[in-house]
């Protein structure tokens, strides 16, 4: 049985957690097939390679700080060609995707997305991944290399932190052709609200309807004193601004009370609020997967719910 | 009694001003006729009869203002005299000896006491609306601040044009008069003929023989002179629809008001520019008077949004006078939405066809901003909410965005199954339609019109998922091809039914099934659900055990009523089950739309809203004091529902479906209604 | 510049979704399929380059379907020049899929290939970076911004948290979209039915669609209702869990 290579992401110098998410995946799995957890660093990384106690071992790349789909890309394709591991675990992120399915199909490697649950399974390994907007689980059997993109909180980080000393290795890697050049990093604008500090979000999805009835949400966070939060789909049609965005492309929030409004529960919002202490959703189709997320729900018309809401609260 | 340097100067005038006008009238009809195409020739004389005799009874003018109305018909039947009265005036000019005053001839006698009599009617008529346009100056008569106006207006235009043409007729009639009576001075008596002017005539008692001479003239060439004068002004002022107005009434349409126009260029639908409109549509221009009778009950305009089809027609009958001939030389390509309308207003209508029907010169501005939104929207050009439901009409058939498959869920609550209306054959095929199913306001109704008829022992079913919207709002937003395809789609579906009749609850539903789908091969018999409810009471297969004492109102619907003409049927259905019906002001075909039609209930409200047109109706009701409005359509229950709330009235108004009456009235046993139980309990 | 779009047709997850008989693949004999959202930005992102004239043409290409001609059609009443539609086969997965747009592309040639970012069916990889890898050409995924200059696109890829990383890649190149700079625009029906007399679509071989992804589908279900919400009957309930959170 081969390693299972866990590639690790970082942003301006730090770990993030899907590194460790996946470490501790990792570590569970290799020590169920005798084989090794071994984490690929990428630039100066090598130099935390301490907080990756949990890994048996370092292969450091090299190359550059900054993420360049391109180069990290060839890096991780120079090492899985020359180490052959049975699994090769990346994150379903921004970063995640370009190398993964790059590296995949110029190997030839089996390749899955939204893993949200790994087990090992005769000589290979068993993926359970979240397909449908959440509400189809696909499970696909794997045997020989294979790469799996791991969904953001699917494992817990903290199995994954553990300090240490895994040696390091220095690996030579391809460095691509230089046709994706990286330019800078561009910081959010400044933002009237840090939704990732809220104790209480309400939070809008399509189901919403409009614009104007946003309005409606506004009042309800008035009354609970939160700040507003809305799902990718409000961004993108210009209804609120990303600094309100929750989800994988947005801002992960641990709220106290998180209050998903018409949200249907698609995996990549879910990976945004999962770790909120309480998730109550209102939501009119009672087969909606936030349902499954969700601590509390109602399968009512939002607006009907949160107009007689608001109105015995400021009573 | 002209001298012969008059009478030419008279000729030569004539001849002058006959040219220009003759110029202003060609340009008006140059103009109409650059508009698009539209038949309307069929029976021409009976067309042309009935408008004369309509005007002629001042029908169309008493729909509305009834006291304004009858000051008006002051003015109209004075200066239609007035037309006998220039032509004795030109024979007295030109005639050696021609008068009629001192006349033993009995038609000149009875000409002389109608001259008389409605040379005052005139003066009157014509004081009170001075008065009205500058002393009383009625909000009506303005626009809302936020409605798009060509400069001219708003500098004034319209109050220029009013006063040019009210002194115009007071110095025409008024100096006719005056010279009436110095007639009646000269000839040294009065004349029980013209009383009027005997008794002005008392005035120039004292002047000599050729003082009252000279007035003679100059009170002449003011009344006749002026008049000619203002040939060349007709083309270009309101007061045209002397001319205009018959014949805009004879050729308008005559086609059903709920079948909309086909489309005429199908590689670019709808209008942009003024002759981009049915030539009946560019006539509109000059047929308008200005009243602001339209804006008065459009809900748009009066709910404080940008929309007044008054101005509408005004702006583009200013337009084309500051153009002139400019107009044909490309400052016709300007888009309607530059000078006539906003694209805010344009997407404000409603479509309640109120503005139609009110108008008292057959104006159609609704007309123009349904041709204006197809074009628009061939260019994708909309707000992104109706994007939004396009897209679910296109995906799923309804415009809730939910999965088509869940269309019928409705009637799970039931605790009996409806027939399949597809898979087995039915006498009544019931059309449920996009509200009835989906929304949860409307959804207890629908079952509740399913347990009546059930419990009546009616055959029918329904169709289920492959039932789709049946498209009527999607046409009045513009998206004609999306209508096609919806058509197409429901017309093999119900084509693959068998049955007898179609009911619907909808009247939305109703109007395009009934108008509009005969066309494109569905020709059914269509009923609107309170048809067949009366029928069914009448002839026994529902028995109205109850009869309530309640004192109600009823909403006449714009879809039922002003376009279908059916305002009796819900109200016998209400009266049959002992209801004491009380009328709000605004009934039948004055009915006020509850804001939902024409895309509105796509739409966000308009910023200045200053309040929504249903919860000024419900205020209407609280008014005549009432606990009870009765709808019969979904969108108005739902509309209402809501307005009760947020105008206050929840606890004082309940808003009621005339299904509601049925089934009390019905008063059946206990356990027919195990469905509706937990409705009830709410 | 050229531009070729990629589209994919998705189930409409606005339906009820089951497995079918086998209880591995999903039952589409019943649901309604829609244009893949984030292609749709692809596509929308393309025509509002060539609208500022940073391309001077977009080509659309569909794999031949039941709704493909349809929504090619619906491409070009959108503002896309030309409809390119692969028939003779069947690819099964992201992979064979990937295979036969890069055959395809290859033929057609291009100086971008935009591409939805994901889709909610690509169980075995984004189409976006595999077809990138068959055609040996530099792959950007996550964009959310794209500007051209000369043979160089910058764009700018999301990260989480609201930052970005902004990138210049060297042309021809792939790049996967998750959002245009506007939302993507409607296309009237009467628009589409008049295109539909008036545009044709190329039809091509698609070619040779390789091995696939080489993993199968072992069983599909939903998920597990088990724990899930506790669900309330109504807004008192409602008031008294968040009275017990402490929020009022």
């Amino acid at each position: 049985m081969g390693d299972i290579l866990v590639i690790t992401e970082h942003l301006k110098g730090e770990f993030q957690d899907i590194t460790f998410e996946m470490l501790g995946k990792a570590k569970e799995l290799a020590g169920a097939s005798g084989g090794q957890c071994v984490a690929v660093t990428f630039g100066s990384m090598n130099g935390k390679a301490g907080e990756l106690g949990v890994a048996d071992s370092v292969i450091s790349v090299g190359g550059s700080d900054d993420f360049n789909p391109e180069s990290y890309a060839a890096a991780v394709q120079s090492v899985v060609s020359a180490k052959s591991p049975s699994l090769v675990m990346v994150g379903s992120t921004s970063m995640g995707m370009d190398i993964a399915n790059s590296v995949a199909t110029a190997l030839e490697l089996p390749t899955v997305s939204y893993c949200m649950n790994m087990s090992a399974s005769g000589s290979g390994f068993s993926c359970t991944s979240s397909l449908y907007g959440g509400k189809m689980n696909v499970v696909t059997d794997v045997a020989g290399s294979a790469v799996a993109m791991i969904l953001a909180g699917a494992f817990n980080a903290d199995a994954g932190k553990s300090p240490g000393s895994p040696s390091v290795e220095d690996f030579s890697a391809d460095s691509g052709a230089g046709k994706v050049r990286f330019k800078q990093l561009i910081e959010p604008e400044a933002a009237d609200v840090d939704i990732t500090q809220s104790e209480i979000l309400v939070a809008v999805g399509r189901g919403i309807g409009s614009k104007d009835d946003i309005e409606l949400a506004e009042e309800l966070a008035e009354v609970l004193d939160a700040d507003l939060a809305c799902s990718r789909p409000l961004v993108d049609a210009g209804w609120m601004s990303k600094a309100h965005q929750v989800g994988k492309s947005g801002m992960k929030v641990k709220p106290k009370v998180y209050i998903a409004l018409g949200i249907s529960g698609a995996p990549e919002h879910i990976e945004g609020m999962k770790s909120s202490s309480t998730i109550i959703a209102i939501n009119s189709d009672k087969n909606a997967p936030i349902f499954d997320v969700a601590h509390y729900g109602m399968a009512e018309d939002l607006f009907d719910v949160v107009e007689e809401l608001v109105e015995e609260l400021e009573d | 009694m002209l001298s012969p340097n008059e009478q030419i100067a008279f000729i030569l005038l004539v001849i002058i001003c006959g040219a220009l006008a003759f110029q202003g009238f060609n340009r008006i009809f140059k103009t109409v006729k650059s508009g698009a195409n539209a038949d309307r020739s069929d029976n021409l004389i009976g067309r042309f009869i009935t408008a004369l005799i309509d005007v002629f009874l001042q029908k169309p003018i008493a729909k509305a203002r009834p006291i304004v109305s009858m000051f008006h018909s002051f003015i109209f039947f004075g200066f239609s005299f007035y037309l006998l009265v220039n032509v004795n005036d030109i024979l007295e000019a030109f005639v050696p000896g021609w008068t009629t005053i001192g006349s033993d001839n009995i038609f000149a006698n009875l000409f002389n006491v109608f001259a008389d009599i409605f040379s005052v009617f005139v003066l009157v008529g014509m004081v009170f609306f001075l008065y009205r346009r500058f002393v009383q100056k009625p909000k009506v008569m303005e626009f809302n601040a936020n409605v798009k106006l060509h400069p001219g207006v708003s500098a004034g235009g319209l109050k220029k044009d009013s006063l040019i043409v009210g002194i115009f007729i007071l110095i025409h009639v008024g100096s006719r008069w005056l010279g009436t009576a110095m007639h009646l001075a000269e000839n040294g008596h009065t004349d029980s003929w013209l009383p009027t002017a005997s008794i002005m005539s008392g005035m120039f008692s004292n002047w000599s023989h050729a003082s009252l001479e000279t007035g003679i003239h100059v009170t002449w060439w003011l009344a006749m002179g002026l008049i000619v004068m203002f040939l060349p002004y007709f083309p270009r002022s309101k007061h045209i629809h002397l001319m205009i107005a018959p014949v805009n009434l004879a050729l308008g349409r005559r086609t059903a008001r709920g079948a909309m126009d086909g489309i005429t260029n199908s590689a670019s639908p709808g209008s942009k520019t003024l002759s981009d409109l049915p030539w009946p549509q560019v006539l509109d221009s000059w047929a308008c008077i200005m009243c602001t009778r339209c804006h008065e009950v459009c809900p748009a305009h009066e709910s404080g949004t940008p929309l007044s089809p008054s101005a509408l027609e005004i702006n583009k009958r200013y337009f084309i006078n500051e153009q002139g001939n400019g107009l044909f030389n490309g400052a016709g390509k300007t888009s309607l939405l530059e000078y006539a309308i906003s694209e805010d207003a344009m997407w404000a209508c409603t479509t309640c066809y109120a503005c139609v029907e009110v108008c008292p010169v057959g104006n159609e501005p609704m007309m123009d901003i349904l041709e204006l939104r197809r074009n628009q929207v061939f260019d994708a050009k909309m707000p992104d909410e109706l994007a939004d439901v396009l897209r679910s009409l296109d995906e799923q058939g309804n415009s809730f965005n939910e999965s088509a498959r869940r269309r019928s869920k409705w009637s799970k609550k039931l605790d009996f199954k409806l027939k399949d209306a597809t898979k087995e054959p039915v006498k009544y095929l019931w059309y449920v339609g996009d509200f009835a199913s989906f929304n949860q306001n409307c959804q207890d109704t629908t079952r509740k019109v399913a347990e009546v008829l059930t419990a009546a022992g009616v055959d029918f079913g329904i169709m289920g998922k492959k039932e789709k919207s049946a498209g009527n709002d999607v046409r009045r937003v513009g998206e004609e091809g999306l209508f096609d395809v919806l058509a197409e789609q429901n017309i093999e579906t119900i084509e693959k039914c068998e049955f007898e009749e179609i009911f619907t609850t909808d009247p939305h539903t109703f109007n395009s099934l009934k108008n509009e789908y005969p066309e494109r091969g569905g020709n059914y018999p269509v009923k609107h659900y309170s048809t067949l409810l009366l029928e069914l009471i009448k002839n026994g297969d529902i028995e109205l055990k109850k009869k309530l004492d309640i004192k109600a109102t009823y909403h006449d619907p714009c879809y039922l009523g002003r376009y279908n003409g059916i305002y009796d049927d819900p109200r016998d259905v209400m009266k049959l089950c002992g209801i004491d019906l009380v009328e709000m002001p605004r009934n039948k075909e004055n009915s006020f739309c509850c804001g939902a039609g024409g895309g509105q209930i796509w739409l966000p409200d308009h910023d200045d809203m200053t309040q929504r047109p249903s919860e000024n109706r419900i205020e209407e009701a609280v008014a005549v004091g009432v606990n009870n409005f009765t709808v019969a359509c979904p969108k108005d229950m739902t509309m209402y529902a809501d307005a009760a709330k947020t105008s206050g009235n929840e606890d004082t108004m309940a808003v009621k479906d005339i299904i509601d009456f049925v089934l009390e009235a019905m008063d059946l046993p206990e356990e027919k209604l195990t469905g509706l139980q937990d409705e009830q309990d709410n | 510049m050229k531009i070729v779009v990629p589209l994919k047709q998705v189930p409409d997850l606005v339906e009820d979704l089951e497995v079918d008989a086998s209880g591995k693949a999903l039952d589409t004999d019943d649901i309604k399929f829609k244009l893949n959202e984030f292609d749709d930005h692809a596509l929308e992102e393309a025509i509002l380059l060539k609208e500022s004239g940073a391309a001077d043409e977009v080509v659309a290409m569909a794999i031949d379907s039941d709704g493909a001609d349809k929504m090619l059609f619906t491409a070009i009443a959108k503002g896309a020049d030309k409809a390119v539609k692969l028939t003779g086969g069947n690819p099964s997965d992201s992979h064979q899929l990937g295979k036969a747009f890069a055959n395809a592309l290859e033929t057609e040639g291009y100086d971008m290939v935009f591409t939805g970012v994901q889709s909610v069916d690509d169980r075995d990889g984004q189409l976006g970076p595999i077809v990138a890898s068959y055609l040996g050409a530099p792959c950007v995924s996550v964009v959310s911004g794209v500007s051209v200059s000369g043979g160089t696109a910058v764009v700018h890829k999301e990260y989480s948290g609201g930052m970005m990383g902004e990138f210049e890649v060297d042309m021809p190149a792939v790049l996967g979209i998750q959002a245009a700079k506007k939302a993507p625009r409607y296309a009237p029906v009467s628009k589409i039915r008049q295109v539909q007399e008036t545009a044709s679509i190329e039809e091509v071989s698609m070619g040779d669609l390789g091995g696939g992804s080489g993993s199968n589908v072992a069983s599909m279900a939903p998920p597990a209702k088990g724990s899930g919400a506790k669900m309330l009957d109504d807004v008192e309930d409602l008031i008294e869990v968040l009275k017990d959170k402490g929020v009022i």
